[in-house]
């Protein structure tokens, strides 16, 4: 549990960083003519809970391998876009500047998605080979008999 | 064969060396003999009984309510529960690194990232198993000898 809370939170953070920058990015290109209030910092915030909102619902049971580990990243990421789109966009009418707007905010969210994975795998990878060093270390003690 | 035997100082590990002109049956069998002396488990294969050094075993999983033995190209099968492995084989090297398996350290050759804090353990015949995150803190321990 206290695992689970740890990751939430971590992808947590390391979404609204990245909604940030996808934000300026995009509001630049897309609108730069654009002003906003301080109610704009209350975003990253809110789209940074509804990312996590998949990763809170869905629990695996048991031990996935880690092709069964990508398809349930993928699955949350797209759970992510509908909800995104659905907050953002829902109840207006659909037309070719809204189809731009949300079709930038989808690839948007799946860079931003594969960021944090990316992010979270360099964390891990630079345990692993701090593992791998202390495990060379622990058979060099064993076969020496130290 | 000559045999040669000489007391080395006690803060050494203990070892065994064959000179031999070629890797034969007869030097097989040797080791085979020392390596049952270090510790050995019962196992089944096909209906037969074996008797598999524990310094050979590169890790355990349990399966629904069986277990498998899995050696570098072999698997065997045995009657014991997972936890009971725990307790006959020896603590510095073998850990529990899931729910369902028991690895030996000395046959891991590399430590990799598996997503989610997860990692893979991979082992000296190609082989990954997953180290659960719960487990991870105990393995970083055991690794850095840091155990209390």
């Amino acid at each position: 549990m206290k695992d689970r809370i740890k990751d939430i939170l971590g992808s947590f953070f390391i979404s609204v960083t990245l909604i940030n920058v996808a934000m300026l990015v995009l509001g630049s290109i897309l609108m730069p003519q654009q002003q906003f209030g301080y109610e704009v910092f209350i975003y990253p915030l809110i789209y940074g809970v509804i990312g996590i909102i998949p990763a809170v619902i869905v629990r695996e049971g048991r031990e996935l391998s880690v092709k069964q580990m990508i398809i349930r990243h993928v699955i949350q990421m797209l759970l992510t876009v509908v909800l995104l789109l659905a907050f953002m966009f829902g109840g207006r009418t659909v037309d070719r500047e809204l189809l731009i707007i949300a079709a930038s905010v989808a690839v948007s969210v799946m860079i931003i998605y594969a960021g944090v994975v990316v992010i979270s795998w360099f964390l891990d990878k630079k345990t692993a080979d701090r593992m791998t060093e202390d495990l060379i270390r622990f058979q060099e003690r064993q076969n020496s008999g130290l | 064969m000559d045999i040669e035997i000489k007391t080395i100082d006690k803060d050494r590990q203990e070892y065994i060396e064959i000179g031999c002109w070629r890797v034969d049956e007869r030097v097989n069998e040797i080791v085979r003999f020392v390596k049952l002396k270090q510790g050995s488990v019962e196992a089944y294969k096909d209906e037969k009984r074996y008797r598999i050094p524990l310094a050979d075993i590169l890790y355990i999983e349990a399966v629904d309510d069986r277990c498998f033995i899995y050696l570098t190209d072999d698997c065997f099968e045995s009657r014991k529960r997972l936890y009971e492995f725990e307790s006959i084989l020896p603590a510095e090297h073998y850990i529990r690194i899931s729910k369902s398996v028991v690895v030996n350290l000395m046959k891991i050759v590399q430590i990799k990232p598996a997503l989610n804090g997860r990692f893979l353990c991979h082992l000296v015949n190609g082989e990954n198993v997953i180290v659960s995150r719960k487990y991870v803190p105990d393995l970083k321990a055991r690794l850095s000898g840091d155990t209390k």
